[in-house]
């Protein structure tokens, strides 16, 4: 797996968001170094959802707090509607940013304890001096009173309660991309649903463009228009989501379908498609990094990084010897 | 703001406040003035004119007792607000700005409170002149290091909060986010400290006043009071008593609100933690011994919290034989947790619990602590959801393992050793003699968790407990994880409890499940049963609420309206009818039994279970489930 290249990235004018070789490193002390994400590139058309799906260490969060700049990435482009987003500083950067914005993981950490949601909320509009006047409006959209909400602070909602507060804030200045890092892994199911719901309306309310990250291949599926599988820092498939669900090409995309238990699709059991565990990102596999893990692994895998290239209509592949789809019925 | 912060906090803030006021309005009470020799006959004791009697030049000892208080409380808060306005600055700089900043900042202050401070109190004391503005800058100046220390790390832990980066992406300046997201938290433990460091203080200022070393006589402090009275002791003790308490008690306060203040810090209690108070008792009851491993009846755990009692478990009752797999589903708050630990004696001391717990016919519930280890382990394993938890961070994988062998089989060091070394290779582990001496955190997630399963089968358990098991792994180690506890059951014919909150897991690898809400059984019976055909609402909400690959893409979930419910007042009849579509007047009066469907083991608490007809378009499509059951039954791998 484990493919670099840009193949399937689209043409610039058909895109808002476009992420060409992003490369994020983190120092691991004693000198060494997190390849986090090496050489990754996606795009994302307007009012498209991408699906971003990996287990931990894959890279998938450090790519989205890329996208923001926090911090820059190591190297690569990341591209707003034709702005070069690496290449800002200071003022011109800040201004840029709040037009991408993000929902995290853990509801509670996402909330100052000490501000009352009105704050919280209307924090966005204060800093740009915008009339504050939209923050009721939002947190009707996000599913809240605002009359009793807003006076209250962040430790007497639950924890779905504090998601809706946290997706307030995010549309309140009106975004173009949002980002949303594992929005729901924290939350019993019966709130996980009535969360993506809300993101699915709020998305044609607001005709936002989503980078949708998330571990379960499951809650991936339900709410992306594409999904980008990631395997320690490195692309393994590209496709749209029935297909990809349907026809996965790439050995780690079979092993993480296999590995749902449900799961469907008629694949032989999990174990027989993956063994062993990740091995650490500061000393990824050479040539194809999923190598170590993969039952069809052969010698040129560890000599030859694979690169990434079409197999269907818009399914894109970085494998060199990847299972053979079905045919498309 | 508004919790209990105890009698001892209001008392020691009353003190604070009152020695503070009488220090502030001394000119205007009505004693003598504390220089004004011969008020009353020289070292006479407490009496109606002098009451914390005179000393040996006959002066008051209240009013240089409460003078002496402008110069410690003085000194205390003066020098804690220098150290806070020098540490705190550069304290928040070094947290947020990190890298070089931090470096140069956390150098020069860790040379700074390499120096013997009283020392250097001493020193520049005698050298610059002993006065109120010299002790109070050396103390203040003094602090330093640990005030930037400590702001330093409550910062750090803010400053990684999402929420910062959150305001960041919003586009707010830097400055801002300092005043507005870091400062609030940061006050609160450095409002604590301030109390602390200002008892610290005071007990330092009286230790120079004590060797001569701070504002000079005839200006009154209670170190100095306590170093005139010494030579008193004999024929008048009070004239060094009274500045003792005095001192005594003011230090005490400072300490005791310092550390109340500490617990303000978690803003985060749901005021359902447990109490000290024990919850009203359950009467003792014995039902009919069937003939099965593990029989759990009417299970009942109560304890008491800030805001009322709960109910955690609420009159469960199963059975459970031999090669089977109960799960136990719900959502948080729905007391699977707790079932568990209730079934195992795991409680809190505080709570209180009722029913039966039969292992091959022994009433659990009847045992004593004592008897209770001896079961736990031989007779019950149990692996938790966080594996670096239940391991020992600071012994060898070998030690751990091998201590339930020695302790329960009576093995010898070598035996254990081999014998740990055979079980951590039945659990997959590869090259498991050199793993057993490795540390738990030289470990991945997976690999933890396979060795506290080999710790709970290495006694050979009747029945295992794994409480989310797989909750905290990857997916792909998730898989690998539940075959393993299903490959072993299979060995070695035991039953296992599985507690999971996924769905899709149950389905897949459980033999029988029960649905729990708000402490109760809802519905239970033979997985693939009640997956197929769930009769209880809420069972079914929660299959369609959940998203399956199955799915097609942009496929609109079954939402269940509103939030579990509040476990400490629980309405009337069925907890569920908030939330229920189905539900009417008699839900709302009644809480609906256990109804048996069919069968003993298929049961459901509904007035309106759904029927056969009416789940056709909507619960999980069965072929798959029953496909998975059977592959389950058949050894599944």
């Amino acid at each position: 797996m484990a493919g670099s290249g840009s193949a399937h990235l689209r043409p610039r004018d058909e895109v808002l968001l476009r992420v060409e070789d992003l490369v994020v490193e983190f120092p691991a002390g004693r000198g060494r170094t997190v390849r986090a994400v090496s050489g990754v590139s996606f795009d994302l058309a307007r009012g498209e959802t991408l699906g971003i799906v990996g287990e931990s260490g894959c890279g998938k969060s450090s790519a989205a707090r890329a996208l923001v700049q926090l911090p820059p990435p190591r190297s690569g482009s990341v591209r707003l509607d034709g702005l070069e987003l690496t290449e800002l500083r200071g003022e011109a950067l800040r201004r840029t940013r709040r037009r991408l914005q993000m929902i995290f993981q853990d509801p509670i950490s996402s909330l100052n304890p000490r501000r009352r949601v009105r704050e919280i909320v209307g924090e966005g509009p204060r800093v740009w001096d915008l009339p504050g006047d939209r923050v009721d409006e939002v947190l009707e959209a996000v599913g809240l009173d605002p009359a009793t909400a807003a006076v209250r602070r962040p430790h007497e909602f639950s924890g779905g309660q504090c998601q809706r507060i946290s997706i307030a804030r995010a549309l309140i200045l009106d975004p173009e991309v949002v980002i949303c890092d594992e929005p729901v892994s924290a939350l019993d199911v019966s709130v996980q649903a009535q969360i993506l719901g809300l993101l699915e309306d709020l998305k044609d309310r607001y005709r936002l463009t989503l980078v949708f990250i998330a571990h379960d291949l499951a809650v991936v599926k339900n709410v992306s228009d594409r999904i980008m599988v990631m395997y320690l820092g490195k692309v393994c498939e590209l496709a749209p989501s029935a297909d990809l669900i349907s026809r996965p090409a790439h050995p780690y995309t079979r092993a993480l379908i296999a590995s749902i238990p449900g799961g469907g699709l008629d694949l032989p059991p999990a174990d027989q498609l993956i063994s062993g565990e990740p091995p650490s990102p500061v000393s990824p596999p050479t040539g194809c990094r999923f190598r170590t893990r993969c039952p069809r692994a052969a010698a040129r895998c560890a000599e030859e990084e694979p690169r990434i290239r079409r197999i269907g209509a818009d399914h894109w592949l970085a494998c060199h010897y990847p299972e053979t789809p079905p045919a498309p019925a | 703001m508004r919790r209990r912060q105890g009698l001892g906090f209001w008392l020691a803030l009353g003190w604070i406040g009152l020695i503070l006021l009488a220090a502030l309005l001394a000119d205007l009470l009505p004693f003598a003035r504390y220089d004004e020799t011969l008020a009353g006959p020289p070292q006479s004791g407490p009496s109606a004119a002098h009451p914390f009697g005179t000393d040996g030049l006959g002066r008051d000892v209240l009013s240089r007792v409460v003078y002496g208080a402008r110069v410690s409380l003085g000194v205390g808060i003066g020098a804690v607000l220098l150290g806070l306005g020098i540490g705190a600055p550069l304290g928040i700089l070094a947290g947020y700005r990190r890298k070089a900043a931090d470096a140069v900042i956390m150098a020069v202050n860790d040379v700074a409170q390499a120096f013997p401070a009283l020392v250097f109190a001493l020193a520049v004391v005698a050298f610059a002149g002993a006065n109120l503005r010299n002790v109070l800058i050396v103390l203040g100046v003094l602090g330093v290091p640990s005030w930037v220390r400590l702001i330093r790390g409550a910062t750090l832990t803010f400053a990684e909060r999402e929420f910062v980066l959150a305001a960041r992406v919003l586009g707010t300046r830097d400055r801002r986010i300092l005043w507005r997201e870091i400062v609030p938290n940061v006050a609160v433990p450095a409002a604590s400290y301030a109390f602390i460091g200002m008892a610290v203080v005071v007990v330092a200022e009286g230790s120079l006043a004590f060797l001569g070393l701070s504002v000079q006589a005839p200006t009154p402090t209670w170190g100095g009071l306590i170093n005139e009275g010494r030579t008193l002791m004999e024929t008048a003790p009070h004239v060094v008593l009274a500045p003792s308490i005095a001192m005594f008690l003011t230090v005490l306060s400072f300490n005791l609100v310092g550390d109340r203040l500490r617990s303000l810090t978690d803003v985060r209690e749901s005021g359902l933690e447990p109490v000290r108070q024990a919850a009203p008792a359950l009467p003792a009851t014995t039902h009919p011994v069937r003939d099965v491993l593990l029989q759990v009846e009417d299970l009942r755990t109560h304890f008491v919290t800030p805001r009322g009692l709960v109910k955690a478990v609420d009159g469960v009752s199963f059975t459970l034989e031999r090669g089977r797999t109960l799960a136990i589903v719900g959502e948080s708050g729905s007391g699977k947790s707790m079932l568990i630990r209730s079934i195992l004696g795991l409680l809190p001391g505080t709570s209180v619990r009722g029913g039966n717990v039969y292992l091959a016919g022994d009433d659990l519930t009847s045992y004593t602590a004592a008897e209770m280890r001896s079961v736990l382990g031989p007779r019950l394993g149990t692996v938790f959801q966080d594996p670096m938890t239940a391991l020992n961070p600071v012994r060898t994988i070998g030690t751990q393992v091998m201590e339930p062998l020695r302790v329960h089989m009576s093995l010898t060091r070598r035996q254990a050793r081999a014998e740990a070394a055979k079980l951590l290779a039945s659990v997959g582990i590869p090259d498991p003699v050199r793993i057993l001496r490795r540390y738990p955190h030289q470990l991945s997630g997976g690999m933890r968790q396979r060795v506290t399963i080999a710790m709970a089968l290495s006694c050979r358990p009747d029945v295992l407990f794994a409480d989310e098991p797989t909750t905290a792994l990857d997916v792909t180690i998730q898989d690998q994880v539940l075959r393993l506890l299903h490959r072993q059951r299979e060995e070695r014919d035991m039953a296992v409890v599985l507690v999971s909150h996924d769905l899709s897991v149950v389905a897949r690898w459980a033999d029988e499940v029960i649905v729990m809400y708000a402490g109760k059984v809802v519905e239970r019976g033979p997985a693939a049963e009640v997956f197929a055909r769930p009769r209880m609402p809420y069972t079914e909400a929660l299959l369609q609420a959940a998203p399956r690959l199955t799915d097609p893409v942009h496929h609109r979930l079954r939402v269940i309206p509103g939030r579990p419910p509040d476990l400490v007042d629980l309405p009337e009849g069925c907890a569920f009818r908030a939330r229920c579509a189905y539900a009417d007047e008699r839900c709302e009066r009644e809480a609906p039994p256990l109804f048996e469907d069919g069968h003993d083991r298929r049961r459901y608490a509904c007035w309106h279970p759904r029927t056969q007809a009416q789940d056709g378009t909507a619960a999980a499509p069965s072929s798959d489930v029953t496909d998975v059951a059977e592959g389950a039954e058949s050894g599944g791998r």
